[in-house]
């Protein structure tokens, strides 16, 4: 397996990031600008800045048709921004009307609307109105009781999961007519008018939700919590019990954002700084291993035999009895600090074959699955 | 203007769509209540396998019964009954039995959640210092002391302070605290600080 494609960045923390569809451009949310980042070789120049809003930006994500990237920020907007003939982008305010930052964003896959999660206990779900020449936001409110952390869209671009902090995950409806093409029947139900709860989940101990992410099919949906759990539910009908709820409690701590590579395999990173697999079905699922490579990464070379001497020189100069060549500052996995988001890199056949992932460490890493 | 003291106005209790206003137990896992009187007959069994010297029965009965949904009114306080009879039981299992103990429970069925109700007592215990474990001595009976698992004497920060009284006390929370880290990991810490259901 290849070694994983490390670009620091920054140092400062990632709290999202979005390639667009050639993978050449690297948007980055930094503080109160998106970065843009464009690859030069092996590695990313910094080309442009997104500048407009003016607190810590929580999520952004790259259409990868349309190209359009939308921003939103614990200002409570969300801006869409289109590149202009001149190069530049060209910044839309989003109505989102919530009061309380908003927590993150993702377009559905046609591209024709977005969801906002916010801590207002509203998920805004926007979409374009051609008449007014603007975007418009509906929201979905009940039965939201708390902030909603995370959204991940159903393939059918009309069901939206999102991961709450009253330790809920919740399947809905986001059905918009003139928008929206009537989706096929599936697990989740038939008749799905705007804001139908199709699916409610509670984790076993009501830790709150990191993350929430529908398999490729749509046909299951798992979940991770800050009881360092996994959740994954198998539904089996409308209005019926699912079929197969599986939990399970890693030993690590919690993760902060997964996703599907294929129907019987998740990837899953977060605050133990390093990416997981998990891997089964609906009889039960189990994690399999870490995409980090065991030994010898550069600079991380195993202890060295030490003469007596340095054992006690190096005990006179540090206090502590660790060789010079012995780096204790660093840790083991790639990324140095927790990571934050979780994308799909490139996919094959339905199945994920790379990941990227961004974290509090300002590093953007790109993995094989 | 009658005599309002606008200031102290609960505002959130005025607005319909606040939290305040809402019930926040349908968020939080289904708990069985459990009544005063059955804690006790429960205490009573698990004291008695303990008298027998069944200790891993005896942690594995009380592990697999905490009291959740009992209910915390009146004179008896059965999540603190029930503390005491698990510190008990922590305190009559030698050192040297602890991790293969710890292992059987973790490798049996469900063993992965009586693991983190356990490190939930510890923390619990440890939270509660001296006092707990003086009444664990004073139900435990004389058996109890000789099988304190530190009974060597031997300088442990726990023993100097006040907390230890050089009997264990902490220091038994301590030693199996790090057994069962050793084998759950920290994401059994993680749990234990956001299970709503507490001991």
């Amino acid at each position: 397996m290849a070694a994983p494609e490390v670009h620091h960045l920054f140092h400062a923390p990632i709290a999202d990031h979005s390639f667009s569809a050639d993978r050449s451009t690297l948007a980055v949310a930094r503080d109160n600008n998106v970065e843009l980042y464009h690859r030069a070789g092996n590695a990313f120049k910094l080309q442009d800045e997104l500048r407009g809003h003016d607190k810590t930006i929580t999520g952004v994500d790259i259409a990868p048709r349309s190209g359009r990237i939308v921003t939103c920020s614990q200002d409570r907007n969300a801006y869409v921004w289109e590149p202009s003939q001149n190069g530049e982008w060209k910044p839309t305010l989003v109505l989102l009307r919530i009061n309380r930052a908003a927590t993150g964003v993702r377009w559905c896959p046609n591209e024709t609307k977005f969801a906002v999660g916010s801590g207002a206990r509203i998920i805004a779900v926007c979409y374009f109105e051609e008449e007014n020449d603007w975007w418009v936001s509906k929201h979905i409110k009940k039965p939201l009781r708390s902030t909603v952390t995370s959204i991940a869209w159903h393939p059918n671009s009309v069901l939206l999961a999102a991961g709450s902090t009253d330790g809920h995950a919740r399947v809905f409806s986001s059905f918009v007519k003139g928008i929206d093409e009537r989706p096929e029947p599936s697990v989740w139900g038939e008749r799905l008018p705007f804001n139908t709860v199709c699916g409610e989940y509670l984790n076993p101990t009501a830790g709150w939700v990191h993350d929430v992410a529908f398999s490729p099919s749509g046909d299951a949906l798992a979940f991770c919590a800050h009881d360092s759990s996994v959740t994954i539910v198998y539904p089996s009908g409308p209005e019926q019990p699912p079929q197969a709820v599986i939990s399970i409690a890693t030993q690590l701590l919690p993760f902060a954002s997964m996703l599907w590579s294929s129907e019987t395999e998740l990837v899953a990173a977060g605050y133990d700084c390093g990416v997981y697999r998990l891997s089964g079905d609906a009889n039960g699922w189990q994690l399999t291993g870490t995409l980090e490579e065991k030994k010898e990464r550069p600079g991380m070379t195993e202890q060295r035999e030490e003469s007596a001497l340095n054992m006690f020189r190096s005990m006179d100069l540090k206090g502590r009895s660790g060789g010079a060549a012995l780096d204790d500052t660093k840790l083991k996995t790639v990324h140095q600090n927790s990571i934050n988001t979780v994308r799909a890199f490139q996919e094959n056949g339905g199945q994920v074959r790379k990941i990227s992932t961004g974290g509090v460490d300002g590093r953007v890493v790109v993995w094989n699955v | 203007m009658a005599a309002i003291n606008w200031r102290t106005i609960n505002i959130d209790a005025l607005d319909p769509e606040s939290a305040y206003n809402f019930d926040l137990s349908t968020l939080t896992p289904t708990i069985q209540p459990i009544s005063t009187p059955d804690v006790q007959t429960l205490s009573g069994q698990i004291r008695q396998l303990l008298r027998g010297g069944n200790a891993e029965g005896a942690l594995r009965g009380a592990l697999e019964n905490a009291p959740y949904g009992a209910d915390e009114q009146g004179k008896v306080m059965p999540q603190a009954l029930h503390t005491t009879l698990v510190t008990e039981c922590l305190n009559q299992i030698r050192a040297t039995e602890m991790s293969p103990l710890l292992q059987r429970i973790y490798q049996s069925d469900g063993g992965s959640e009586l693991c983190d109700t356990l490190m939930k007592y510890l923390y619990k215990g440890m939270g509660q210092g001296a006092a707990s474990h003086t009444s664990g001595n004073v139900h435990g009976g004389g058996g109890g002391r000789n099988l304190t698992p530190q009974a060597t004497g031997g300088f442990t920060q726990a023993g100097g302070r006040s907390f230890g009284g050089g009997e264990g006390g902490m220091s038994v929370f301590l030693s199996w605290h790090e057994k069962l880290v050793e084998m759950v990991g920290p994401g059994s810490i993680v749990r234990v600080m956001s299970d709503r259901r507490t001991v």
